[in-house]
């Protein structure tokens, strides 16, 4: 201290310490302030010696220890000492991996903590569906831990072993191929062109083998007609952001059919409001209400048995104004005789101009889109109109849709079922499929298969297959798999697992490989795996023009999840005989029913999943159920309510269900989603909707999803449906539109924004506060959604399901309005019950800067953080629900139950499920409130990691699990403090709002206000 | 028909009896051993707690969803009681307290029981803030305690100032009752020759020795309690009605609600106190000492605050057609009109319609008549809370979140359990101490105050 600090280069701490201030001196030489040390006195400290202390501390220490034993959570805790490679507690890793979930094969990242997977997200590096996946992908998670899969081989319902069932199935195997009988192998849709291999091995090896390809919603229809008009059933697909008009018939393209992830996000590129509004115009024809038709800006009731002579009529309509294709006479006498004027009555007289007027003038930038369940005929007559409108350069056939199996025509199936019942099939191999339950009835399929005697069904769990079956062989959960998938053109995927499998199961390409080699003794682990690899390397590595070598490449893709290739493309032509030689479709007399897929629960396969069933329908808003639903004047005519028990009969099959009253669909029609009624399934899925399947015909014609002459009575009695929104009629005016009079939906038209950009914000009064406000410095989180993009398809809601836990209440409860998301979309409609105008707005909480829910929480529970988050304190909640009640969001959810153990007997109460938790979420229990937190757990993790590098916060760091999940990007999250922000700049929006603006609660949630593209300056 | 000699101070209690049949009335009850019908009442009575019990072992083992309580509908059949309990503890203290500062003589009769029913009233109220949440045992959460982790309870939340308005106005009100029972418990005292009913009555007596100077502190503090306990009888039911009319819901957000709230509670305790004293007087043979005079007092103030109440209903459509807010406006045609029209028109019949029939002299002295509008009040009155609570909260801002409540067997478990709870608190009571205040109605005898009335 001696030398002086202006001689040296000594660090100062004040400006009072450099001039050598006598006060910094002393208090320098002095450890303890003046007068702190005066009430020392040594004598008056504790008598206690060291040695004391020491031994009453270690006593303490051994009492304590003792208490803990009887500590709550008995369960075993193992040491972590022996840490597996690339695993770092606390730290997730993620593995890219391929969805099985349908045709579509999407690339997933599995996110993975301590070796459990916890989440599944899109893979980003995957060119077709760009790191979104489907509700089902997301919550497929659950599939892995459902403590109803089956956990060993079954034989005849007594648990057998692997070994024995090996032996069985090859003797059989060679006893059918000895005596002359076929051996059946009824499968799914294969996606895998190793699995494709696979069964080729298997038919080499038993040559009696056949393998029949079902499944329940398919593109047969499209794929037929592609055939015949192009003669190839490789249907390209469509660049939809290049299309100014796009007129969907049936088509639910943005729904659940096709690949709908791409297709959302690629029509959704179409529905930017930053700049220029390059919006495109859809045009919906349909009869149901499908996700496609509520997004729709103009939307014509035209029912599918009509819908061949709406497009032969447009074909007509629009030839008459030139085409860019040279159509001979045979053609034009086909189409010349339909006319859109019987249309302009039934949809009306000016949107039927519109359309015909927008597709005129678009001629190349538009795109006609027929739907899956349609017959092949309407998709010849779009395709020709198609053809006509010069519309094919939106054709991408770089990624055109491959067919690696076809599926079997219903004469196959009809076939198998005859040799099946004359005994002439030795072994029925389903090979992951489920056949009794998803071929119609009339096959005579389940009875079929008595008279065989082997059938070994290789499945997750037990089905009805599987159930009038003798083997119940049990396979790996697609996260336990290896895999490929090669279902688009250019696109291969790999599959590969990330946990090593729960159960005693098998891989199901590695049990047909053990039959294959003869003998059980030839399974291993990595039977699959090494076949995998190879195959690869002879078909992919081969293609991909790579420099690495073999081994590299394969660990390179396996770790990106997808290679792409270059393929070439065939040009194709229109065959007019195809169009030529169609069958005219006559519309219908009598009532209409057109079954079609469900958007959750797919083939029935996800019908054991909790969280899927209890997503709620896009339209409806109905949980764990199908219906039938009736339009508001068709209800009129058949005397019926919603619940009301409707008795469907189509020829001599009849299926009785409630009915639901659904705005906007057309009159005489019925529509009823498939995959409901499972009867051999868990507790979940069990008794769970109704099985239209029962509906379908082997020979139906055109299409098997629409029958024409069916007819429909009042069953008498009724069925609760239950859903998550109150039903309001549109009739009823004591609550019509209220949220367009409260302002909670706020919209307007492309040509009033470009006209006025700042229509929303004219009559918008200045809010005042009357106390000081508190300011937010630093960080300040907050969410835009822009109502232009959301096309409530619930991803979101999946997602926010899997990444916070969040409970399975049960119909029972929802109905009881206590369902447990946190995210919801909520569904208004305006406009006529024959012309519904639809508004979706996902909801969630607001986290309001003055949110009403913490004043009035007596326990400070909840409670505002300085980043502007509405905290909700779990272990301080007492569960008053007086937050709830001042909540005018109402998005807080009460555990009204302890939902873990409440719920059809502790389903999800046992070792297994438990495992599906995130760790980073707290599981709510018995009396809490809890609600949206913007995921603080991802917050966390990135201030944490923010603090790790030395860098400041960003709101670019964070993405929640719905902005994440959200197929269109409709969500942004970020800081709003940061003007430099995404999110800060969409609160400044010219379309933003709040909703419920004017309590002054300030809520952090911006929408942006959908604009809809028709030719009005008004919305109604 | 005799004239009423108007500059006279009506009488309290009828007739002139001796002081000494007094106490030998008012003790028979507790004196006498226990007749056939009061083990009758008992049983009817403890059927009805032992449903509460069941409802509250059904809730606490599963959890609030036993009752029909969803989101949006926080609040039901839990805070409707409480309200509902809290309104009928209101009389007591206001007849012992208010009228007792106001001179009014004839409360004397009927302020003994009416505090007793307080009491219990506001225990059976007090219930329920402790059961309707969602983690019970967790429920000392509530009280301000110094706790290691530091965290106070929120003073913001009206339903913490619940907390302390009800404990305080129980305690407040048991002292109060309590300090009025001394004399009685020393006459008791002095009367009894049971062994151990004496040492209790000589505990409870503190030693009372009716001397002069007992009788002159005792005086003063039975005036400061009063005194005390008056702005209470107003505060409670304020503060109770902050539990809605600070939150910011349609239907609860209201101004009018803390006089609006205190109206109603003096109009149904006055009706139940008027219900139970009418089956009193007659079981015990008071006819003279609660007359029908005292009746017809009370009947007169139910149709004071009847009106009151029937004010503010008015009040609060005219106020929300006032406010020109849409969703203000659709909260109160949806209360007369929409799903809980029902609940709505009962209660408007039976707070607003039935007590003005007490506008005629004839139905405010005729006994049967009075004690059906009585019961009337008393329904309306739970309707009315049932009203603002469930049919505000099912369909507030957002019509997406809106969502009916149906009630649950649990639901009508425990409401019918309070009444079994509240009852027989009140049956034990009517046992064990006298339902009437002998020090004072023997105070109010004509003659037994030295006057120079006669010389």
């Amino acid at each position: 201290m001696s030398d002086s600090p202006k001689s040296s280069n000594k660090l100062w701490k004040s400006i009072k310490g450099y001039n050598d201030d006598p006060e910094v001196l002393n208090a320098k030489t002095n450890e303890f302030m003046e007068g702190v040390t005066d009430e020392f006195d040594s004598s008056k400290l504790s008598g206690i010696s060291r040695r004391k202390f020491l031994a009453i501390l270690s006593a303490s220490a051994a009492l304590t220890a003792t208490a803990c034993t009887d500590y709550r959570d008995k369960g075993e805790i193992i040491p972590y000492n022996k840490r597996p490679e690339d695993v770092m507690p606390g730290i997730a890793n993620y593995y890219a991996s391929t969805c099985n979930g349908c045709s579509q094969s999407c690339g997933i990242l599995v996110k993975t903590r301590e070796g459990r997977p916890i989440k599944i997200d899109g893979n980003p590096d995957h060119p077709i569906n760009a790191g979104k996946i489907c509700a089902k992908g997301q919550a497929s998670i659950l599939n892995l831990y459902d403590p109803e899969r089956l956990t060993d081989p079954f034989e005849l319902r007594k648990k057998t072993v692997w070994k024995s069932v090996d032996a069985d199935v090859i003797s059989a195997l060679n006893d059918a191929q000895s005596s002359g009988k076929e051996i059946s192998i009824v499968t799914g849709l294969i996606t895998s062109p190793t699995t494709k291999k696979v069964l080729n091995d298997f038919v080499a090896k038993y040559p009696n083998t056949k393998i029949y390809s079902y499944s329940l919603t398919n593109d047969q229809q499209r794929r037929n007609a592609w055939m015949d008009s192009y003669g190839t059933d490789e249907y390209p697909a469509i660049k939809w952001k290049d299309a100014d008009v796009i007129l969907a018939i049936d088509a639910d393209f943005l729904g659940n059919e096709g690949s709908s992830i791409e297709n959302m996000r690629e029509h959704t590129k179409r529905r930017e409001t930053n700049g220029k509004t390059n919006f495109n115009r859809l045009y919906v024809a349909e009869g149901r209400m499908s996700v496609t038709g509520m997004l729709s800006d103009y939307r014509l009731r035209v029912s599918p048995d009509s819908q061949y002579e709406f497009v032969m009529a447009l074909i007509n309509e629009l030839n008459n104004r030139g085409s860019a294709i040279a159509l001979d006479a045979n053609s034009k006498l086909k189409f010349e005789k339909y006319s859109l004027s019987k249309f302009e009555s039934l949809v009306g007289k000016d949107k039927l101009n519109h359309l015909v007027n927008d597709l005129n003038a678009n001629r190349g930038k538009s795109i006609v889109y027929a739907g899956d369940t349609l017959p092949k005929e309407v998709h010849v007559a779009v395709n020709l109109l198609n053809e006509v409108l010069g519309n094919t350069s939106l054709y991408d056939y770089s990624n055109s849709f491959k067919s690696l199996v076809k599926y079997s025509s219903a004469a196959e199936i009809s076939q198998l079922v005859d040799s099946m019942k004359n005994g002439k099939v030795g072994v029925v191999i389903h090979f992951d499929s489920n056949p009794v339950f998803t071929l119609p009835e009339d096959f005579g399929y389940a009875s079929a298969l008595k008279k065989v005697k082997l059938v070994a069904s290789l499945t997750e769990a037990e089905n009805e297959s599987s159930a009038a079956g003798n083997y119940s062989l049990p396979i790996n959960d697609q996260l336990e798999s290896w895999g490929d998938a090669y279902v688009r053109g250019g696109v291969y995927s790999l599959q590969q697992p990330v946990i090593s499998p729960i159960f005693n199961t098998r891989q199901k390409e590695a049990v047909l490989l053990t039959w294959i080699a003869g003998g059980s003794s030839a399974f291993n682990e990595d039977i699959y795996h090494n076949y995998l690899m190879n195959s690869f390397n002879a078909d992919v590595y081969s293609k991909a023009n790579s420099f690495a070598d073999a081994k590299t490449f394969w660990y390179s893709a396996l770790n990106d999840g997808v290679v792409k290739v270059t393929e070439k493309v065939q040009p194709v032509k229109f065959n007019f005989a195809s169009f030529n030689g169609l069958n005219d479709l006559t519309p219908s007399k009598d009532f209409v029913i057109h079954l079609h897929d469900n958007y959750f629960i797919g083939d029935g396969k996800y019908a054991n999943n909790g969280w899927l069933q209890e997503i709620p329908h896009p339209v409806s808003k109905i949980t764990w159920d199908n219906y039938a639903a009736v339009s508001p004047s068709t209800a009129k005519s058949l005397k019926v309510d919603s619940n009301d028990l409707l008795q469907v009969k189509v020829g001599n099959r009849s299926l009785t269900l409630p009915a639901f009253i659904q705005p906007g669909l057309a009159d005489n029609f019925i529509s009823i989603e498939l995959g409901y009624g499972r009867t051999v399934i868990g507790e979940v899925g069990k008794e769970v909707g109704f099985n239209s399947i029962s509906l379908m015909s082997k020979d139906a014609q055109p299409s098997p999803y629409i029958f024409s002459n069916a007819s429909v009575t009042k069953a008498g009695g009724s069925h609760e449906l239950v859903s998550t929104q109150e039903q309001h009629s549109l009739d009823d005016t004591f609550v019509k539109d209220f949220h367009r009079i409260r302002r909670i939906i706020q919209e307007g038209t492309v040509l009033k924004y470009i006209k006025e950009p700042n229509f929303l914000h004219e009559e918008k009064e200045k809010l005042f506060s009357i106390t000081n406000e508190v300011q937010y410095t630093g960080n300040k989180w907050a969410m835009a959604i822009d109502l232009n993009k959301c096309t409530n398809c619930q991803v979101c809601v999946a997602s926010c399901n899997v990444e916070n836990n969040i409970a399975v209440v049960g119909k029972e409860q929802v109905s009881k309005g206590r369902v447990m998301q946190w995210i919801r979309l909520d569904r208004y409609y305006s406009g006529t019950p024959d012309e519904p105008i639809a508004s979706n707005q996902p909801m969630l909480c607001q986290q309001c800067d003055n949110a009403p829910c913490e004043n009035v929480c007596p326990v400070n529970a909840t409670n505002h953080s300085p980043d502007g988050l509405n905290q909700m304190v779990y272990n301080r909640c007492v569960g008053t629900r007086y937050c709830s009640n001042n909540c005018p969001y109402k998005v807080r959810r009460f555990n009204f139950f302890n939902y873990r153990d409440s719920f059809a007997d502790s389903y999800y109460e046992n070792n297994l499920t438990s495992l599906v938790n995130n760790p980073e979420v707290t599981v709510r229990s018995r009396g809490v409130m809890e609600k949206c937190t913007f995921c603080i757990q991802r917050i966390m993790e990135a201030r944490s990691n923010a603090i790790r590098d030395n860098k400041p916060l960003k709101g670019s760091d964070i993405v929640t699990a719905c902005q994440q999940a959200c197929p269109t990007n409709a969500i942004t999250f970020g800081d709003a403090n940061d003007p430099t922000s995404p999110v800060a700049k969409l609160r400044d929006h010219n379309l933003s709002y709040h909703v419920l603006e004017e309590l002054n609660v300030k809520p952090n949630v911006t929408y942006i206000a959908k604009l809809r593209n028709t030719h009005s300056e008004e919305i109604l | 028909m005799s004239t009423v000699d108007l500059t006279q101070e009506l009488s309290v209690i009828e007739g002139k009896p001796p002081l000494r049949e007094l106490d030998d009335l008012i003790s028979k009850p507790i004196d006498a051993k226990a007749s056939k019908k009061f083990y009758i009442a008992l049983t009817i009575s403890g059927s009805m707690l032992s449903l509460l019990v069941i409802g509250l072992g059904l809730t606490f083992y599963y959890g609030i969803g036993m009752w029909g309580n969803n989101i949006p509908v926080g609040w039901a059949f839990d805070i409707t009681n409480f309200v509902f309990w809290v309104g009928i503890g209101h009389a007591g203290t206001l007849i012992s307290a208010i009228l007792f500062l106001l001179r009014q003589k004839w409360r004397t009769g009927i302020a003994r029981f009416a505090e007793g029913m307080t009491i219990f009233a506001v225990m059976t109220a007090g219930l329920f803030p402790l059961i309707h949440v969602g983690r019970p045992w967790l429920a000392a959460y509530l009280f301000p305690y110094p706790n290691q982790h530091s965290i106070w309870v929120n003073f913001d939340s009206p339903l913490l100032w619940d907390v302390f308005a009800v404990s305080t106005y129980f305690i407040v009100s048991l002292v109060f009752w309590y300090v009025g029972l001394i004399p009685d418990f020393a006459t008791l005292r002095e009367r009894t020759t049971h062994k151990i009913k004496k040492i209790i009555y000589s505990i409870f007596g503190m030693g009372w020795r009716f001397s002069n100077k007992h009788w002159q502190h005792y005086e003063m503090v039975y005036l400061i309690l009063a005194g005390f306990a008056t702005p209470l009888v107003l505060s409670v039911h304020t503060i109770v009605s902050f539990d809605f009319a600070v939150s910011i819901l349609p239907g609860w957000h209201a101004t009018i609600f803390p006089p609006y709230f205190v109206a109603g509670a003096v109009f149904s305790g006055f009706a139940m106190v008027q219900n139970v004293l009418i089956i009193v007087r007659k079981v015990f043979n008071y006819e003279h000492i609660i007359t029908l005079d005292t009746l017809e007092k009370m009947n007169k103030i139910m149709l004071l605050t009847g009106s009151m109440v029937g004010y503010a209903y008015a009040m609060e459509f005219f106020i929300a057609w006032y406010s020109g807010l849409p969703i203000e406006r659709f909260t109160f045609i949806n209360r007369a009109f929409g799903p809980y029209a029902w609940a709505y028109w009962i209660m408007i019949s039976c707070n607003v319609i039935s007590p003005q029939l007490f506008w005629s002299r004839k139905i405010r002295r005729t006994i049967p008549v009075m004690f059906v509008i009585a019961i009337f009040v008393n329904i309306g009155m739970w309707f009315e809370r049932f009203v603002i609570i469930v049919s505000s909260l099912s369909r507030d801002f957002l019509p997406s979140s809106w969502h009916l409540f149906v009630p649950t067997y649990t639901d009508f478990m425990i409401l019918i359990g309070s009444f079994g709870f509240f009852f027989t608190w009140l049956l034990l009571f009517a046992k064990a101490l006298p339902v009437v205040s002998m020090a004072e109605v023997k105070a109010t005898v004509t003659g037994s105050q030295p006057s120079h009335g006669g010389h």
